[in-house]
């Protein structure tokens, strides 16, 4: 099936030999390669690029602790920045920090958050990723899904009332900034005109996480919001996008050709039309589930919601190299693997494709 | 089959809309019917309570029934005021909410706040411990916690005897004794890994148990201020329960889960994501010193929790679900104007939380040129219409100070009051033989003037007046200021801009911090529009990095604070006056020690060494040499102070009153200040 259904003929045994060298040798091995290297390389970027920065997280940790009104005498400040620099394994080059930080990501381990320091670096992304991924994962897939289907069958409809309708609604929704987009949900739904939901956290206040179907109603319902006002912008988007790939292809000959032969209305729908519009939505979902990792930063925020955002960012803006490595090597993996994955099953999608 | 359904027509529906407004109008302006009603009011009445030997002024609210004729007014019926019961798994009518200043805990499994940063406002420090001491700065107090009175010191300075309060348990049952205390030390200089640990090996040399509830320390050198590393500040050196700590093989990487502390509050639960941590009342919060000193804590339970917003923080707050919001001033009015129940700090303008010990302004790098300059120090504060100044930077909500300590507690009284003759007859050299005596009295009466020229609406008598506004501040004397910088060399070109002695443009870039709000970026905002006026190409430099610059010098002025904070209590200047010691100064490009001005005088250096020599106990004597470091302070004008500290609280009275509001400080008002436990005995619940 993926390589053209070729494998799957009897007789043709060489052919397919052929065929299978020349998809090993020209496209999944180079693929693979550059799938590595594209990791490696991300990697280490991502670990010159905060050393880069003037950022000092020594100093950073010592300012929070200043700025919070600690008492710090002058006089040890010195050993206390000594002290840090130790323990935050800071000390030596930094083709020293590089080598011990790949003997310690062989090993997977990511070392200690140099600002909730000693917590492992491991500790903090398991606890926040399942927030993250339950969030992102449900609202993508609701996206992609309601988005492509209703932008695919109004795009082949575009000039019934309804289809220019629901284009108008995504046409106001899509421009919104989303902060003020989920702001208003928060106000009209949490706040001054109905109270229906939470305004702010993952759970209630003193729901302590159980698999019971009385946490996991809690965690809906603090969800429902946020995922809301994700699924609405993201919906919007890929409703136009999608409605606007099939409006091109529904004006290619061979549609034409085919309503012309008397094909059923809903197989052109189905196999002529949204199936050769989905090749760039493909594309754009597994970038998207490669992006997750990062979290969301700007629902987090506005919603008082755990996950990886507010971490990547406070790990940002803190200087706490070990962390921004962590989370970044999640998506940096997360992204490469999605456009692997893309590439080796376009096949499946569109019969076009051929790996010879 | 034919469809049955009558259709309405748009004209008989417009005719149907129609009646139906007319109707609606008629009953919404029928004359409503006077009534006479009984009305049950709660009445505010003044008494004193003795707790522990000091008479404390307190509000009690009395309940009367009164008629009153009152007229029904045909007002939109509003949204009936509702809180839900239980919130979470909490009564809510037994549980205090307030909102953790330090945002959500990145490590809530860890509470060991000897090492590194633990969100100590999440409870530990305002709710599961007792240090020491700690400062009141609403009433300039020192409150006694663990320790039962004040340490006293050999006449070197080189032996230090602390007394224990007797009959204080660790919220495990255990009693707490001299022997926590010279455990914690001893820890502490055991493992590098603790923030104290350089600290006490560099001033330690002994620490014993002398009984079970006197410790004696013996030093390595005179330090007559040893004792300050236990008074609670907003953090301190804390006790560790022994009977915990010794079982841990390694106790740096010890997570401390549940925090065990000698406070009226025990862990309860706490959100695996770090958004909330709640604490229950100890049964046996008598054992507490909040306990001892000030009765039974109200609250049952009490909860910290984060809010990454200000809008949810409001939101909260509205539906009774947040008691304690901690806004910006913006932030502030917009819930005062949506919430019948909420409350500020103060009942009238300007609201805000003016005691702070902190005071802001602005910072010279007075390693830099012209900086290095008084008289360009001078000019750029004559240069500052302090009436403008507030109004641009806090709405002239701010309390003005004219020297380096904020208006409030103590320093009022003991400095700031007794400085006035001095600072009106204080002059600076304007050249030529010409004098400027630069201190206005009347500057605090003008800014108060222009908030209520502008519709703020607050009493008009002078305690009032200066207890908003402060005692004054700096005239607004451009001529002046213009004298002083033609003096050294400045000139102006044919745009009447500045330009330095060698002839090239005056640029100023004032640093500050990325949050807007924060007030070194109000100062900044304030003082750039000042400087602008004044002809000098001043801007602001923004940057999250200013604490790495400010430490190597590399600014020319900052929005940081332009004196150490004092401690906020007891009339002791040592914290203050000791960051201008040369000896923490640093050259450019490397890391002071001290304050980030890099300011020093032989003067200050003296005044400095005959503080340290100066019995900390002995008022008068202190009083005396603070005075002298201030003095000199504002001879050289290394920072220029400005207006304290301003936070903008407000509280919610649906479920909790009796807030320490400004009519009322008997405590610091702050939930995550470490004093917020002593202030839970007072709150009064509602019942609803």
């Amino acid at each position: 099936m993926i390589l053209g259904g070729c494998l799957a003929r009897p007789g043709f045994s060489q052919i397919s030999e052929v065929v299978a060298v020349t998809f090993f040798k020209r496209y999944l091995i180079p693929r693979l390669i550059s799938y590595v290297l594209v990791i490696w390389l991300g990697i280490t970027v991502v670990f010159f690029i905060p050393r880069l920065t003037p950022t000092d997280p020594v100093m950073r940790m010592i300012g929070e602790m200043r700025g919070r009104g600690s008492t710090m005498e002058p006089g040890t400040m010195d050993d206390i920045i000594a002290d840090l620099t130790e323990m935050y394994g800071l000390e030596g080059s930094w083709l020293d920090q590089y080598w011990a930080f790949w003997g310690r990501l062989f090993r997977g381990d990511f070392g200690v958050s140099f600002f909730q320091f000693p917590t492992r670096v491991n500790q903090l992304i398991f606890t926040a990723m399942p927030w993250t991924l339950g969030l992102l994962l449900t609202t993508t897939v609701i996206t992609t899904i309601f988005g492509n289907l209703i932008g695919g069958v109004a795009g082949y409809y575009a000039r019934k009332g309804w289809s220019r309708t629901l284009d108008a609604v995504a046409m106001v929704v899509r421009p919104l900034p989303y902060y003020i987009f989920a702001f208003a949900l928060l106000v009209i739904f949490a706040g001054l005109v109905v109270r229906w939901f939470p305004t702010a956290g993952g759970a209630s206040l003193g729901a302590l996480p159980t698999f019971t179907w009385s946490y996991i109603k809690d965690v809906l319902w603090h969800s429902t919001l946020p995922a809301l006002s994700l699924s609405i912008l993201g919906g919007a988007v890929t409703f136009q996008t999608m409605k606007l790939i099939v409006q091109n292809v529904n004006a290619e000959s061979f549609v034409q050709y085919a309503k012309l032969g008397g094909v059923t209305e809903s197989r052109i729908v189905g196999k002529y039309v949204i199936r050769n519009a989905l090749l760039p939505q493909i594309t754009g979902l597994a970038l998207g589930l490669g992006q997750i990792f990062s979290g969301a930063l700007i629902t987090e925020i506005v919603f008082s919601y755990p996950g990886m955002g507010m971490l990547l960012y406070n790990a940002v803006i803190r200087g706490d190299y070990n962390l921004i490595m962590g989370i970044t090597l999640f998506s940096i993996v997360g992204i490469t693997t999605a456009i692997l994955v893309v590439d080796l099953t376009y096949p499946l999608f569109d019969p076009r494709v051929r790996y010879y | 089959m034919k469809e049955s359904r009558k259709k309405l027509t748009r004209r008989e529906f417009l005719r149907s809309a129609a009646v139906f407004a007319t109707a609606m109008a008629a009953t919404a302006c029928s004359t409503p019917t006077p009534q006479v009603i009984r009305e049950t009011v709660e009445v505010e009445k003044e008494v004193t309570k003795i707790v522990e030997g000091t008479p404390v002024v307190e509000k009690v609210i009395e309940t009367q029934v009164i008629e009153k004729v009152v007229t029904a007014t045909p007002e939109p019926e509003a949204p009936k005021e509702e809180a839900p019961a239980v919130l979470g798994t909490f009564p809510r009518s037994e549980t205090l909410i307030a909102r953790q200043l330090t945002g959500r805990v990145g490590s809530p499994d860890n509470m060991n706040l000897w090492v590194g940063w633990k969100w100590q406002d999440r409870g530990l420090q305002n709710l599961a411990d007792e240090p020491l001491w700690s400062v009141d700065f609403a009433t300039g107090n020192i409150v006694n916690g663990l320790a039962d009175g004040d340490p006293t010191y050999s006449a070197d300075f080189i032996e230090c005897t602390i007394p224990l309060r007797k009959g204080v348990a660790w919220n495990d049952g255990e009693p707490f004794t001299a022997a926590d205390v010279v455990f914690t030390v001893e820890t502490l200089m055991g493992f590098d890994g603790f923030g104290a640990h350089s600290f006490f090996v560099d001033n330690v040399a002994s620490v014993t148990a002398v009984d079970d509830y006197t410790v004696k320390f013996v030093l390595n050198q005179p330090n007559s201020r040893f004792h300050t590393t236990f008074l609670d500040r907003w953090g301190c050196t804390r006790i560790m329960p022994k009977h915990i700590f010794e079982k841990e093989a390694d106790p740096v990487q010890f997570t401390f889960n549940p925090y065990v502390g000698c406070g009226p509050y025990k862990l309860h639960s706490y959100d695996p994501q770090g958004f909330w941590t709640a604490w229950e009342r100890r049964e046996d919060w008598d054992k507490s010193p909040t306990g001892i000193m000030y009765g039974e804590p109200q609250p049952k339970y009490i909860i910290l929790q984060a809010f990454d917003t200000e809008g949810a923080q409001i939101l909260a707050q509205l539906q009774h679900q947040l008691d304690v919001a901690e806004l910006s001033a913006d932030g502030l009015k917009a819930l005062l104007a949506q919430s019948k129940t909420s409350r500020a700090y103060q009942p009238t303008f300007p609201f805000v939380v003016n005691n702070d010990p902190c005071i802001t302004g602005i910072l010279f790098n007075t390693a830099r040129p012209p900086f290095d300059n008084v008289d360009v120090r001078w000019a750029l504060v004559l240069a500052i219409d302090i009436v403008e100044y507030t109004s641009i930077a806090v709405d002239s909500t701010g309390t003005l100070s004219p020297v380096h300590v904020p208006h409030l507690g103590p320093y009022p009284k003991d400095y700031i009051a007794p400085m006035q003759e001095w600072l009106k007859s204080f002059t600076i050299d304007v050249g030529d033989g010409e004098t400027f005596a630069p201190y206005d009295p009347t500057a605090s009466q003008r800014v108060a003037d222009y908030a209520r020229s502008r519709g703020y609406v607050f009493p008009d008598t002078p305690e009032f007046i200066e207890q908003a506004f402060g005692l004054g501040w700096y005239k607004y004397a451009p001529e002046i200021a213009e004298k002083l910088l033609v003096k050294n060399g400045f000139s102006k070109d044919a745009d009447g801009k500045w330009l330095l002695p060698d002839g090239t443009p005056w640029r100023i870039s004032f640093m500050h911090g990325t949050v807007l709000s924060n007030h070194d970026a109000r100062n900044g905002a304030a003082a750039v529009q000042q400087w602008k006026k004044f002809g000098i190409e001043a801007e602001e430099y923004i940057t999250a990095e200013g604490d790495g610059l400010g430490a190597t010098g590399d600014f020319d002025v900052s929005g940081a604070w332009p004196a150490q904070e004092p401690w906020g209590a007891g009339p002791d200047l040592y914290r203050v006056l000791d960051r201008w010691n040369s000896a923490y100064k640093k050259p450019l490009g490397e890391r002071t020690n001290g304050i980030y001005s890099r300011w020093s005088s032989d003067e200050m250096d003296a005044i400095i060494k005959e503080l340290r020599e100066t019995d900390p106990f002995n008022t008068e004597a202190v009083i005396a040499v603070g005075t002298k470091g201030l003095q000199e302070a504002v001879k050289n004008m290394p920072g220029v102070p400005t207006y304290g500290y301003i936070g903008f609280v407000g509280w919610d009275e649906y479920f909790w009153t009796n807030w320490p509001g400004s009519e009322n400080a008997y405590n610091e008002p702050y939930t995550h200040w470490p004093n917020f436990k002593y202030f839970t005995p007072f709150l009064k619940a509602t019942g609803k």
